[in-house]
This record gives C-alpha cells, structure tokens and sequence, in this order.
C-alpha cells in the first residue's frame, strides 16, 4: 500500500523528465557582435524624403507593386 | 516595412544576364567581382533552370558571425551591410556564406585579396548618402532615391523581384496561383516533396 505514492511519484518524476524533450532549444548562436564600423545614415534622411519614413517606405511599397505587371494587363 | 528581400522566379528566368549587367554597370564593380550571378540547373537538358543569386540579406547572417573585425551591420530594413574601412579582407565570410555572396577583388601581385564586396541591394554603405566616397567604395545608393535594385528594376521577365518581402511575396503568390496552382504549393509536404501532398488544383503544371 506504501508503494503506490512512491510509484506515482516516479511516474511523475519520469513524465516531467519525458515532457522537457518536447521543449524547443534555440538554435540561434548567441555572440556578442556589435558593429564596430562608421554610422550609416537611413535611407531616407536626405533631401528627397527629409527624414519622412513613412513617405519613403510609401515609395518604395509603391515602387515594389510596379514589379507586378498582373495589375497592369488586368485592367484591360 | 517588413524586411526587403529579393525573390527569383525560376519559371520566368531567361538566363539572359541582365540582371548581372545592370549590377556592374549600376555600381562599376571591379574586374573579377560579380556581386550577382546566375546558377543554371540542368544546363542543355529539358527542364532546365535558371536562378539568379546575390546576397541574400540573411536574417541570421553567417557572414555577420564570422567576421573577426566586426564590419557587419543591418540596416532597418534587414539589409546586410558592411563598413570596408574595417574589412581587412581574411575571406571568413566567403567560407560562411552559403551563397558566395562576398567577393574579394584582386589587389596586387600573386591573388592578393581586397577588401570584400557584395551585393548592398542598392543601399550604398556607411559613407554620407550619394557622397563620391560612398559611390567609389559601394556603389550607388538607389533606395536612398527611392528607388529598388538595378537588378530588379532592369529584369525583362520580371523574374527577379526585390523589395518589402510582403509585397514580393503577394506578387508571387498571384503568378503561381495563375499558373494554376494553389495552396498546395505551400508548406511542409511541398518542401520535403512527400508524395502524399493534397491533389493538384485542375489545370495544373507538373
């Protein structure tokens, strides 16, 4: 009768080691890089976007959809 | 924005090497350097096909690992750039790299290496935008313009798309669904080419 918290036990034990397999592991190398180089400025601090993000990232997206020529022949 | 990528069509690439002329002429890359390239598969042989490879703009970029000076950097915009006033031109990131992407030109006598160059995806580098300095050591800085890569912007078949990832992504996505595929072509059993994968939509390719 003793025995039987001492088997749940270990069952437990054994299902709580059996369940940390499942984990993921990151895989990802952690290294201490930092950029030891020159600041870059972004591309949209100059004279053409005066540091506006959105209007460039507006420009670029709408510079992306012209690669789709589907939005063009379907218009026809 | 999401991260800018580039995307190669296999199905539309010609292998013409536009793309690669557009990249030399764009940024006058040395003799010996080619910042893109095209890798051909079954060369001569039906079903034969064609991709054009640069610089991939890794999210975990291994180049950026190795580099013994720490010349790496990402931009906003997950754009892999470096500074070549660092570089002192050792080679690890070409070992690194799973594309070639890094190339080292010719600096002297006996294959003296360089300073390393690749691909910027037309972002320039760590020099005053458009600056003289920048163009000689990088190249031309065409996002700064608002502009997308010469290579993109110069494919005849549209291939080769570049810019915000979403976007590319949702340009693909309509081709392949107008060659008559569908969501099969997505995910894991697409990937691992299992044969159990769901049934072609009607009118498919093979």
């Amino acid at each position: 009768m003793k025995s039987k918290p001492v088997v749940a036990a270990i069952a437990a034990v054994i299902f709580a080691v059996g369940l940390s397999a499942c984990s993921e592991v990151n895989q990802t190398a952690k290294t201490e890089k930092v950029y030891a180089g020159k600041k870059d400025e972004r591309a949209y601090d100059n004279k053409l976007f005066g540091n506006d993000k959105q209007k460039w990232e507006t420009a670029m997206a709408q510079r992306s959809r012209t690669q789709n020529e589907y939005l063009r022949t379907d218009k026809k | 924005m999401a991260r800018m990528k580039f995307i190669c069509d296999a199905e539309r690439c010609i292998e013409c090497n536009g793309c690669v002329t557009a990249c030399k002429s764009e940024h006058e890359v040395p003799w010996g350097v080619n910042r893109r390239r095209l890798v051909t598969v079954n060369d001569g042989k039906p079903g034969e096909r064609s991709i054009s490879v640069a610089c991939m703009h890794c999210n975990d970029a291994p180049c950026m690992a190795v580099c013994p000076v720490d010349c790496f950097y990402k931009t906003e915009e997950g754009i892999v750039l470096h500074d070549k006033d660092l570089c002192i031109g050792c080679g690890y990131c070409f070992y690194a790299c799973p594309f070639g992407a890094p190339q080292f030109p010719q600096a002297g006598a006996f294959g003296l290496r360089g300073k390393m160059d690749k691909c910027t995806f037309c972002a320039g580098g760590p020099e005053e935008d458009n600056s003289e300095a920048e163009r000689t050591k990088y190249g031309r800085n065409r996002l700064a313009e608002g502009k997308l890569p010469a290579c993109a912007e110069m494919c005849s078949t549209k291939a080769l798309l570049a810019g915000d990832g979403d976007v590319i992504m949702s340009i693909y996505k309509q081709r392949v669904q107008r060659r008559g595929k569908g969501d099969e072509i997505w995910g894991w059993a697409m990937a691992y080419n299992r044969n159990d994968a769901k049934p072609q939509a009607a009118g498919a390719k093979t």
